[in-house]
């Protein structure tokens, strides 16, 4: 029988949140999650993303603005009656169950037969890759097994909504990377809505359809990765993701799409994304510089600071007139050592100019 | 319709339209009434009948609060008429029930305005029986449910409910009683209110005196009470942590022994201890007849007085530290003091710096109960007591000594409360807002640490030397039943279990012919009825306090504790003063025996849930929840299960403490419902220690076996964590 | 509905609770006695009276300040019918409040003189069914062991031989040392009677709570002199502990056990016959039974050879009318704790 998919959209209708009296976790935030589509709300600690997800979950009230899951208005609907289920960022697996009653939980409570539940959690099980670990206790797996339980618990209820709270914060890297694109993928097959909290902008790029960026309990920006990789809508935004240089640049004058702008000595012509002359702010990707030994080439003049080899890339930070940039190459054949003095120009792409 | 409110309509309109009004004075459940005259007769009848015949018309507008609910037919939960019928109803209803219920009385108008205003009614009520339980709880919920509807903590019927329940029964079975007896303490002989004889009885200096400081006149017994309670909620809890820390903490081969063994002295009846103190430290006792022969040390009078109490309430509270501590103490998550040790911190390091500040809940609530316990306590201060006056006894006496001063009595119970409530307080502030969770979803597989070597030989000696004294306390109390007369005659004998317990096989079959029978039966009916309900109270309320909030929660953690607070023979009396007339007639039956017992052991329950359930991660819940259980559910299948340690010590305590409990139990008992400890004391007051011994010796069997099926019945919390002698087991190893 | 099947089992929990209501009535009726003797005596009386009349008794059993108390709380709806023993302060107290009664049994003639005059000091609220003279006892052997005089008089006491060795109750608390510091203000006149207490009052090492508590301690060795009612000492000496009693020289008080009908009582005729069967010599005579060694009001009863003769114990005239009120006792009790209680040892 397998894991069917009832997936429904979310809807967040100028929602405000204030925890006692004076802290407003979540400040008139509207969104709209579409069916079938992994979204991330990704943010530093305390932006409000939790709060967020835990009301799309019911586990916490809006004090104000509406929640809808699908057509329904769900606002003042507990979490017991939402069609929802959600991974625990400490997995949150019944110590006193067995693997399988965990994940077959929720269908027994549900009314489902209690043979028909076993077999839906041994698929569940099945799909995240722990057949015929139905049987332990949720204390004899690795972090990595009792996170993909949790997942499956979540699943195997067909939820209309999927939600996960930073769910690979207790794996290390590469457990990370591995269930990281597990999740990724059974959300694709099976075509769920899932919303996805987390903090790790890289995680966040890797899984998500749409990436709500939040900060102080407002959206920061929303859209695709590559919208918020590329143009970053403002200066937090393109710090948090991507790691980008934020240097100071003049816009010397804006032409059609263009705008011709002045960055220590070099002149650029850059999308103007809206901006006025006078100065302003450019978000380089580290990986948008190209470093060149060559003292006579062009390029603003720097010096190495730190050359760090990293197998695939290396990362150089160098100073220069712009400040401290920091700086990704991939030719780890040639290498730089510090204290070099450099000439660094950009590439093509990877620039944007970011109003303040 | 919404399907909880029908069920509540049901329930509601079954009690106005079949079951009896009024209480039944010859018993609801003999069902005598069925055929006696019922449904026209004045005492039986439902309340159509009574309306129909033209009597007690003021319970007319009850059925038409009740009729209110049918217009939620067809609305849904968030339309606001919804929760305003329900509201209205409900609030209205119960209202309405408890007014007319205090306004008509056994004589007609309880008041006498009311008497002139309307002139004399001609008729009277009697208490409220079955069918207005039935309705009052159907008010209840309706209210509860439209308050849930409009809302209210996250919408939840549940939790609105249980609250509302709690509330309810809080109000009724604690606030109202002990409200009655403290209003005494303004009242001079004449029931005048005046507040100069409650500041000349507050300010006497039987209380608050300070000669023990500077000659050998004795202190007041406020400072007395005080600083007993605070040495025995010390020792017990320090004695509670070196025995739980000796059953998860060591390797020491006898531990499930040992730790059967501690909690002993928790089934032992009231004076036996003493007794058997007496028997070994007083004047003549075998250890001073010994000391005196051995070293020539001349014999004293020490252990009457501080000494003695302090020993006997040791012996008599540790067990209850224990029984919370052992919950806190295995619920500390391994890995945190994996965490430490491997941040290079020893074991005594471990130990001081991460498993002790984790103990904090468990410590603070079994300081309290021990505190309380103490300030409560009757029995050991009245045998051992001597000449060191302290409140519980003398409250006591002050309502059936010679002075008859119930308005001292009522003074003294409010000095009393007011130190089980500032030491309520303090520990509050010394718990603070830390989190001490260590339960957490993550599956943790660690071992506890063992304790670090500079600790364990200090807490061996302690937790074997406090054994091996229980254990010379018990032989002496057996002893005690078998001899002839103790510490007269030591002659071998079974006379006193003959007298007590013997049963006779006739033709007509068994007869139970001992004269200790009826109460025997009795009490452990009462307490099998009991130790449940007040488990499930208590854990209800733990729940609730831990883990939702909503205003008035303080108010509300306050309510459920003072029933504790307050000495029994204070809460015997209010439940006399309370539930001897309408609209609560309960005096004379078992029922006020049951209620009282879940209302002054249910605090233990609340105490030891709050400090076991401040360990489970709340995601646990959370996560229960969001997969579609509803709090009912998880309370049931997650919560509960993760609580064994806490159910078994409420349940346990509640038990047992229904069994051994006197001072409320000496004016709740009537000739029906007799109970052991009654009877015992009267023995005693005979100097019949032998039978009593014997009664006692019996009870302590009952109560062992009661705690094993309790842990037979609720199990043992698996949570997969390996014992710390064991090695990494196969299954675990392969997992890893 | 998961919800609703909770509360409905607390609400059946709750049930079951309640429904331990009263008992079925017997087809002669009932009565409920209130018993403040000795438990076997009270079994006695009421298996005694259940046999003679076929009338159900249920008895209870405190002692004689609780059932006051339980009393005088159930006042506005009466639970108890008859009160039976204990000492006559509370009884007075009973009647004085209004909580008794009045009564008189055709068996009144049959009494002895202080019962009848129990009976008219209370305006016919209560009457004295069993008496017991003030005293004290000694501990034998202790006492030789101790190499301590025998004492005879209230005045021995005194003597600072016995510093630490001599036990009471304390008047606050219990009736017979109430009767003890009424008898000495009656014995010696109200100044001289308190210094006496006073005196006494540095050979005291304890005031226990209950009246028969230092005779209690003294059996088992640990206090030498307790004073109590003499029949209390009887007792230990009759169940073979060493004890001897002492009938003071200079005279003593006494208590009279009285009884009394709760006023509003459900089943008043039931506990009339009650009162007449409890007065008569017969039902008076079995108190031999169980060692009860007071000395019972009717004329003609048995009385135990073991007992303490009050015709050969120097009796003061007791006065129970003023000792008995409340007024009086407050202004004593008060006296005695600010001025003796208070006293360094």
């Amino acid at each position: 029988m397998g894991i069917k998919s009832k997936a429904a959209s979310v809807t967040f209708d100028h929602v405000t949140k204030i925890y006692g009296e004076h802290v407003t976790a979540v400040d008139d935030v509207s969104f709209v999650v579409e069916a079938g589509k992994l979204v991330t709300l990704l943010g530093p600690s305390g932006c409000g993303k939790t709060t967020t997800l835990r009301m799309i979950a019911g586990l916490e009230m809006a004090n104000t603005g509406r929640v809808l899951i699908g057509d329904q208005d769900v606002t003042i609907l507990p979490a017991t009656d939402r069609d929802v289920s959600m991974v625990f960022q400490s997995y949150a697996l019944f110590p006193h169950m067995t693997v399988g009653e965990n994940v077959a939980y929720g269908l027994n409570v549900s009314g489902m037969a209690k043979d028909e539940a076993k077999s839906r959690a041994e698929d569940g099980l099945k799909l995240v890759g722990l057949s015929g670990y139905g049987a332990r206790l949720p204390s004899e797996l690795s972090g990595g097994q009792q996170q993909r339980v949790a997942v499956a618990r979540a699943l195997v209820l067909e939820p209309q909504v999927l939600l996960f709270d930073e769910p690979l914060s207790n794996l290390d890297a590469k457990l990370r990377r591995q269930v990281r694109e597990e999740i990724r993928d059974i959300q694709k097959n099976l075509g769920l809505t899932a919303v996805y909290v987390t903090h790790d902008q890289e995680e966040a790029l890797a899984v998500s359809d749409r990436i709500i960026v939040m900060n102080n309990a407002v959206i920061a920006q929303e859209g695709t990765p590559r919208d918020l990789y590329e143009k970053p809508a403002d200066l937090f935004v393109a710090d948090f993701i991507g790691d980008a240089n934020l240097v100071d640049v003049q816009i010397k004058s804006v032409s059609g799409e263009l705008a011709e702008v002045e960055m220590a000595s070099l002149q650029l012509s850059l999308p103007h994304r809206g901006l006025k002359s006078g100065a302003a702010h450019a978000a380089i990707r580290p990986e948008s510089f190209l470093v060149s030994t060559d003292q006579s080439s062009e390029g603003i003049s720097g010096t190495i600071g730190k050359a760090v080899y990293l197998g695939n890339h290396m990362e150089y930070l160098i100073t220069t007139d712009l400040g401290d940039l920091f700086v990704v190459a991939s030719d780890v054949v040639n290498t730089i050592s510090p204290q070099t003095g450099v000439k660094v120009t950009l590439a093509s792409h990877g620039v944007t100019l970011v109003g303040n | 319709m919404n399907r909880t409110v029908l069920l509540w309509l049901v329930v509601g309109w079954i009690g106005v339209l079949i079951l009896p009004w009024y209480v039944i004075e010859d018993g609801f459940w003999g069902l005598e009434w069925v055929l006696d005259g019922y449904p026209f007769d004045t005492d039986y009848g439902p309340t159509w009948a009574h309306l129909l015949e033209g009597e007690k018309v003021w319970l007319a507008p009850i059925p038409l609060f009740l009729l209110l609910p049918f217009l939620t037919g067809g609305r849904i939960k968030s339309d606001p008429l919804y929760s305003k019928i329900l509201i209205v109803s409900g609030l209205g209803g119960l209202s309405y029930i408890v007014i007319q219920g205090f306004i008509v009385g056994i004589a007609g108008w309880e008041y006498t305005s009311l008497e002139l205003l309307f002139g004399p009614l001609g008729q009277k009520q009697y208490g409220l029986g079955y069918g207005a339980i039935l309705v009052s709880a159907a008010f209840l919920f309706f209210t509860t449910q439209g308050i849930a509807a409009r809302g209210a903590v996250n919408g939840d019927v549940f939790v609105v409910s249980s609250i509302g329940f709690i509330v309810a029964i809080v109000g009724a079975f604690i606030f109202f009683p002990v409200s009655q007896i403290l209003i005494s303490a303004l009242q001079d002989n004449e029931g005048v209110y005046s507040l100069g004889v409650f500041l000349e009885k507050f300010t006497d200096k039987k209380i608050w005196g300070l000669d023990c400081l500077y000659s050998t006149v004795g202190c007041g017994a406020a400072w007395n009470s005080l600083f007993l309670a605070i040495t025995v909620g010390a020792t017990t809890t320090a004695l509670g942590l070196v025995f739980a820390l000796v059953a998860t903490r060591s390797g020491f081969k006898y531990r499930k022994v040992l730790r059967a063994l501690t909690i002993l002295p928790i089934i032992t009846p009231p004076f036996v201890i003493g007794l058997s103190i007496i028997l070994l430290f007083g004047l003549s006792g075998i250890m001073t007849q010994f000391f005196g022969d051995v070293f020539g040390i001349q014999p004293t009078r020490w252990v009457y007085g501080l000494p003695g109490i302090w020993i006997a309430q040791m012996l008599a509270y540790t067990p209850i530290a224990f029984l919370v501590m052992i919950g806190v103490v295995e619920g500390i998550s391994p890995s945190m003091e994996e965490a430490a040790q491997t941040l290079r911190a020893d074991r005594w390091k471990t130990f001081t710096t991460v498993s002790l500040p984790l103990m904090r809940p468990g410590l603070a609530n079994a300081f309290l109960i021990g505190f309380i316990e103490s300030m409560a306590d009757f029995g050991n201060p009245l045998v051992l007591g001597g000449n060191f006056d302290v409140l519980s006894t003398e409250i006591f006496f002050a309502i059936v000594g010679a002075q008859n001063d119930q308005g001292m009595a009522a003074v003294l119970a409010f000095v009393l409360l007011c130190f089980t409530l500032t030491a309520f307080y303090a520990q509050r502030r010394w718990l603070g807002k830390k989190s001490y969770t260590t339960v957490t979803g993550k599956g943790d597989g660690g071992t506890h640490a063992l304790l670090p070597n500079r600790l364990r030989w200090p807490i061996y000696t302690v937790a074997f030397s406090w054994t091996g004294f229980t254990i010379v306390v018990y032989c002496m109390i057996l002893f005690g039943g078998f001899v002839n007369t103790w510490g007269l005659d030591h002659t071998f004998t079974f006379k006193h279990y003959i007298t007590a317990f013997s049963v006779n096989w006739t033709d007509g079959g068994l007869q139970w012919t001992g004269a200790a029978w009826d109460s025997f039966w009795t009490t452990i009916s009462i307490a099998t009825i009991s130790a449940p309900l007040t488990a499930a109270v208590g854990l209800l309320t733990a729940y609730i306090l831990v883990r939702q909030t909503f205003t008035g929660k303080d108010l509300f953690e306050f309510g459920t504790m003072l029933s504790f607070a307050i000495p029994g023979t204070v809460i015997g009396v209010s439940y006399i003063l309370a539930f001897n007339v309408p609209p609560i007639e309960l005096t004379g039956t078992g029922a006020i025996l049951v209620l009282c017992f879940v209302f002054r052991n249910m605090p233990v329950g609340v105490r030891a849930g709050v400090a076991a359930m401040s360990q489970l991660d709340k995601s646990l819940d959370e996560a229960s929840l969001t997969l579609g259980a509803n709090s009912w559910y998880t309370f049931r299948k997650i919560v509960l299960p993760l609580l064994r340690p806490a159910i078994i010590a409420a349940l346990v305590y509640s038990f047992v403490r229904a069994m051994t409990a006197i001072s409320a139990v000496i004016f709740l008992v009537s000739a029906e419902y007799d109970m052991a400890t009654s009877y015992i004391i009267g023995r005693v007051e005979n100097n019949d220690y032998g039978l009593a011994i014997a009664y006692c010796t019996v009870l302590i069997f009952v109560m062992l076996a009661a705690v094993l099926v309790f842990q037979g019945l609720v199990g043992e919390r698996k949570m997969g964590r390996r014992e710390p002698e064991k090695t990494i087991t196969p299954a675990s190893a392969k997992a890893i | 509905m998961r919800l609703s099947k909770l509360l409905l089992s607390t609400a059946i929990g709750t049930a079951i609770a309640f429904s331990f209501s009263v008992g079925e009535s017997a087809a002669k009726g009932k009565v409920n006695l209130y018993c403040s003797a000795q438990e076997d005596w009270c079994q006695l009386m009421a298996k005694g009276f259940e046999k003679a009349s076929g009338i159900k008794v249920n008895m209870t059993r405190r002692s004689s300040g609780e059932t006051f108390a339980k009393i005088k709380a159930e006042a506005r709806n009466p639970k108890g019918d008859v009160w039976w023993g204990g000492t006559g302060d509370p009884h007075l107290q009973a009647a004085e409040e209004g909580l008794s009664t009045p009564y008189t049994s055709p068996n009144q003639a049959q009494l002895q003189g202080w019962a009848v005059a129990q009976s008219d000091s209370a305006g016919g609220k209560t009457i004295g069914i069993y008496s017991g003279a003030l005293g004290y006892g000694y501990n034998e052997d202790i006492l030789k062991k101790n190499n301590l005089p025998v004492p005879a008089c209230w005045k021995d006491l005194l003597k600072p031989e016995y510093k630490g060795h001599v036990q009471m109750a304390n008047p606050n608390s219990s009736g017979t040392a109430y009767t003890t510091l009424a008898t000495m203000v009656q014995l010696f006149g109200e100044k001289e009677g308190f210094e006496y207490m006073k005196g006494l009052h540095k050979n005291i090492n304890q005031y226990t709570k209950s009246g028969s508590a230092p005779i209690k301690a003294a059996a088992r060795g640990e206090n030498i002199i307790g004073i109590v009612f003499i029949h209390d000492a009887v007792k230990q000496a009759v169940k073979g502990f060493p004890i001897k009693s002492v009938a003071p020289c200079e005279g003593t008080g006494f208590e009279i056990g009285s009884m009394s009908l709760i006023k509003g009582g459900r089943n008043f005729d039931e506990a009339k016959k009650f009162y007449d069967w409890a007065l008569t010599a017969e039902t008076q005579s079995r108190a031999l039974e169980v060692n009860a060694f007071q000395v019972p009001s009717n004329t003609g009863a048995k009385v135990s050879p073991k007992a303490p003769k009050l015709e050969e114990i120097k009796l003061i005239k007791y006065d129970f009318v003023k000792y008995g009120s409340s007024a009086e006792r407050k202004r004593l009790l008060k006296k005695w704790d600010n001025e003796v209680k208070s006293l360094p040892k």
